[in-house]
């Protein structure tokens, strides 16, 4: 159920002595077509939607609408590959980022608080509650995918107990400011510190032992511990950044939309974990990575962008989210079944 | 006809057929496999008689579970291929499940149990007529029944315990039990004509004791009309029960011959061909002139206590390779994973040189960075990392020092891995391979790479050469005994008493968890070993019936 089982299940399979070797090792057109599919599929739609709606699709002001409304998906998603990386799930990230856009607004308006201050206590309660997911699911030894079911829904209970189930209004604009509406070379300012997240994100998990050591823990873990790596470490980071992560996505929210909405942080799980699936069949195909994800944050909503414009209702954002998620989860499947 | 070399004067040439009456009880003719362009299998003939009992041997990867596959309905082989069953045609590729109307039954590799439902359930899965029964279960009388059936095998098992909690023996017993009553079942139909069973490497799991209990079953089942296909690395155990044995190499029939016509030497030298055979065989025991003397230990331990070991002290010295010998339960097993910090030991010490560590509380990473390696026994789950790259498999413990300003360097580490897959002699010599692609024998000297590479000052292996093929097992007793030679100590843990005689310089002999005999210089042979072992252990049949769950 867990991640580590949808991998390690597969990779057993996969695993007998006499399995033949794959046909595709080294380079090759089929290794880059899958590298590339995503990407390409991206163009493809663009490249579809700019024929069919040159006038509004094809603009300036379209296209940095579209990134600048999926800044805080992404980072959301930055958050729900950390525990992906090491094979756990943590489905309370979304409960993370609005218990953390709550608790800064509540500060903010209800006791005055400094908006920096406010901020920073949020993004602290992140980080607690990343830390007790790790203590239910690492230290406990239970299952990843109901304790952070139930725990999110915790958090949801806290969000509407400490607003008090009223949308909290008249944020410091401050926030606003440095995150949402000034813009540089066209886009908010929050799209920057996004792509610095990703960089970073990048960079330690391709290029550092940290990185390796987190990709053994959650494609095998017991090779894992038995190779000396320090695994229980490892998946209470997972939580815990996850967590950190996302309280800087609450942050985000709070700066872009400038008031608390207690309903507002329902919707971003789902597209999170469907980019973050989606992007694992790109570029590194069969591993959550960064770059992929963030692809597939873009071709989401690239996606639902055009066929608004061309006219589809609201409702088609949910059935092409969960559409690509499910569809997501079953070529990574296939994917591994290969490999 | 794909004939190749046939080796050994007595080797009869594959596809003559040796004078019969009767239809054979199976044939396969020009059988060839290809999975997209890799050829498993080239043209290949087998055939079963009826009530002969056929050793299908060869090395890992040479298509002999890719064979069986065809006949469960797993694979779907090239077009032109042909399958008889007692001389009726049947078509390829045959569907799955298909075996059961055609009186087939396997025992594969893996076992095919349910691992978490009981004994009593996985026997109910096979039986005939319970998927179609619409009668309430009644659990006590199949219970009894269950039990009764595992006492007739003289199977010591728990029929309630899951089948998760059972030692790797007790399941592959309770999967052979079922395959034998999968027999009975198409006997009692009466629809098939020849009934085979099919075991994959099943001596794998089992240790020496054991394994007599699975030639009974054969016998068994041959008795009773039944033919036998037997896939298996274990030389002597293909002497002992087999009647003819098939031989693959790549993917094409090597050679036949029947067993009494054939020695070791040309069997070995079929299945690895002309040029690997000159490794196998060769004892890796120290060289001549080279004396440990009067070495103070390296490594010494003492009052270990932990899963069934009851006080075991030992010491070996720098370049001192030490075999730990026991039955099953004697609590040898247990020692690799204590000493690593892998399962707790509840008391202990251990040196190493000069300094003190304390076993309960030692754990996998202090052990690694005391240079300790430990190469488990159940490859595929604690050994490889199937989903990533053999390189990074290869790499991951020493990795951090191939980095610069915390970056690692992509290009040393290919240089490293490179150099690791020519030394090991890996294939293919590919970093980026997928680890899961490999050959159990390429794996496992992938592994030993990964842990000789933190220049281990103690190494421990469990059964390091388990569904490893005779090529690469003599490739990795040469590489350990070279690696000692740096001055390592090795614990080598193995149900296998030939194989510690042909590396170990000292065998330690451990019964009732505790070690009850020293077998030093020219007494460490087989069968020194083996009367040792039988000798100590005091209850050795009983050893199955009090097994408890190990693996946390």
């Amino acid at each position: 159920m867990s991640t580590t089982e949808l991998q390690t299940g597969a990779a057993d399979q996969g695993a007998g002595p006499e399995k033949p070797p794959t046909p595709h090792g080294g380079g090759g057109f089929a290794v880059w077509a899958e590298r590339l599919a995503l990407p390409v599929a991206w163009l493809v739609l663009v490249v579809i939607y700019g024929a069919l709606r040159p006038d509004t699709f094809l603009t300036w002001q379209n296209v940095s609408n579209i990134i600048a409304s999926q800044v805080v998906l992404l980072v959301l998603a930055f958050a729900a590959l950390m525990p992906s990386f090491v094979g756990d799930f943590d489905l309370s990230l979304g409960g993370i980022l609005g218990l953390t856009a709550m608790v800064a607004g509540v500060l903010n308006i209800q006791q005055e608080m400094n908006i920096w201050l406010a901020c920073a206590i949020g993004v602290g309660a992140a980080v607690v509650a990343g830390a007790l997911n790790g203590l239910f699911v690492v230290y406990f030894d239970t299952d990843p995918l109901i304790i952070t079911l139930g725990m999110g829904t915790v958090f949801t209970g806290a969000i509407f107990y400490l607003s008090g189930s009223n949308t909290i209004v008249g944020i410091d604009r401050a926030l606003s400011e440095a995150t949402f509406s000034t813009k540089f070379l066209g886009l908010p300012l929050q799209f920057y510190y996004a792509l610095v997240i990703l960089l970073i994100v990048w960079y330690v998990s391709s290029f550092t032992p940290l990185g390796l050591r987190a990709l053994f823990v959650g494609q095998s873990r017991d090779v894992a511990k038995l190779s000396g790596i320090r695994v229980t470490r490892l998946r209470w980071g997972g939580f815990i950044l996850g967590g950190f992560i996302a309280g800087i996505a609450g942050v985000l929210l709070l700066g872009t939309t400038g008031s608390a909405d207690p309903t507002a942080s329902g919707g971003f799980l789902l597209p999170a974990y469907a980019a973050v699936f989606l992007g694992a069949t790109s570029i590194k195909p069969g591993r959550f990575n960064a770059i992929g994800t963030a692809i597939a944050v873009f071709f989401l909503a690239t996606g639902v962008n055009g066929l608004q414009l061309l006219g589809a209702q609201n409702y088609v954002q949910q059935l092409f989210y969960g559409a690509a998620l499910v569809i997501a989860v079953v070529l990574s499947r296939q994917l591994r079944r290969r490999a | 006809m794909s004939d190749t070399s046939s080796p050994g004067g007595a080797a009869v040439p594959p596809g003559e057929p040796p004078p019969r009456t009767a239809p054979p009880a199976l044939e396969l003719r020009s059988i060839t496999q290809h999975f997209g362009s890799f050829r498993a299998l080239r043209d290949v003939d087998f055939r079963v008689e009826a009530g002969e009992v056929v050793g299908l041997l060869g090395e890992n990867g040479c298509g002999k579970s890719t064979l069986v596959k065809v006949l469960a309905g797993v694979n779907t082989p090239d077009a032109g291929g042909e399958l008889t069953i007692d001389g009726r045609p049947v078509p390829l590729p045959l569907s799955a499940g298909q075996f059961r109307d055609l009186g087939l039954s396997f025992v594969h590799q893996d076992l095919g149990l349910a691992r978490t439902l009981t004994v009593t359930e996985n026997l109910m899965v096979g039986e005939a007529g319970a998927a179609a029964s619409r009668k309430p279960i009644n659990w006590r009388s199949q219970r009894r029944r269950t039990r009764a059936l595992l006492q007739s095998y003289n199977v010591d098992v728990d029929p309630d315990l899951p089948i998760n909690q059972l030692p790797p023996v007790g399941q592959a017993l309770v999967a052979i039990v079922r395959a034998a009553e999968e027999l009975k079942a198409y006997r009692a139909r009466g629809d098939v004509g020849h009934s085979i069973l099919f075991l994959d490497e099943p001596t794998v799991f089992l240790p020496e004791d054991q394994v007599e209990f699975l030639f009974e079953l054969i016998r068994t089942v041959v008795a009773g009309g039944a033919s036998v296909v037997f896939i298996s690395h274990d030389l002597a155990a293909v002497r002992a029960i087999c009647d003819r044995v098939v031989v693959l190499r790549d993917g094409q029939v090597a050679g036949e011959a029947r067993i009494g016509e054939v020695d070791d030497r040309q069997l070995v030298e079929m299945i690895v061909g002309p040029v690997g055979g000159k490794l196998v065989g060769q004892a890796q025991r120290r060289a001549p002139g080279d004396d440990l003397g009067d070495a103070p230990p390296r490594c010494t331990v003492q009052g270990l206590r932990g899963g069934r070991a009851t006080g075991i002290s030992f010491a070996v010295r720098p370049t001192e390779i030490v075999g730990l010998a026991g039955l099953l339960g004697s609590g040898a097993e247990d020692v690799p994973y204590l000493l690593f910090g892998a399962r707790k030991a509840t008391a202990g010490r251990m040196t190493l040189d000069d300094r003190e560590i304390v076993l309960p509380v030692l754990d996998p990473t202090t052990a690694v960075r005391q240079q300790v390696a430990m190469v488990p026994a159940d490859r595929r789950r604690d050994g490889i990392a199937p989903s990533l790259s053999v390189g990074e498999n290869a790499t991951i413990l020493v990795n951090d020092e191939y980095t610069q300003a915390g970056r690692l360097q992509g290009g040393r580490l290919r240089e490293l891995v490179r150099r690791q897959l020519e030394r090991f002699d890996v294939r293919p010599r590919n970093g980026n391979a997928l680890m899961g692609t490999l050959s159990g024998g390429n794996a496992q000297k992938v592994v030993m790479a990964k842990w000789l590479e933190i220049n281990p000052r103690l190494l421990l292996l469990h059964e390091p050469t388990q569904g490893v093929d005779v090529a690469a097992r003599a490739e990795i007793y040469r590489l350990i005994r070279e690696a000692s030679t740096g001055g390592m100590a090795t614990v080598w843990v193995s149900s296998d008493f030939e194989e510690l005689a042909t590396v170990c310089d000292r065998v330690l002999v451990v019964a009732d968890g505790e070690v009850r005999a020293e077998l030093t210089g020219d007494e460490v042979t087989d069968e020194a070993i083996s009367s040792a072992v039988y000798h100590h252990t005091t209850d050795a049949a009983a050893v199955l019936a009090d097994e408890v769950p190990t693996a946390s």
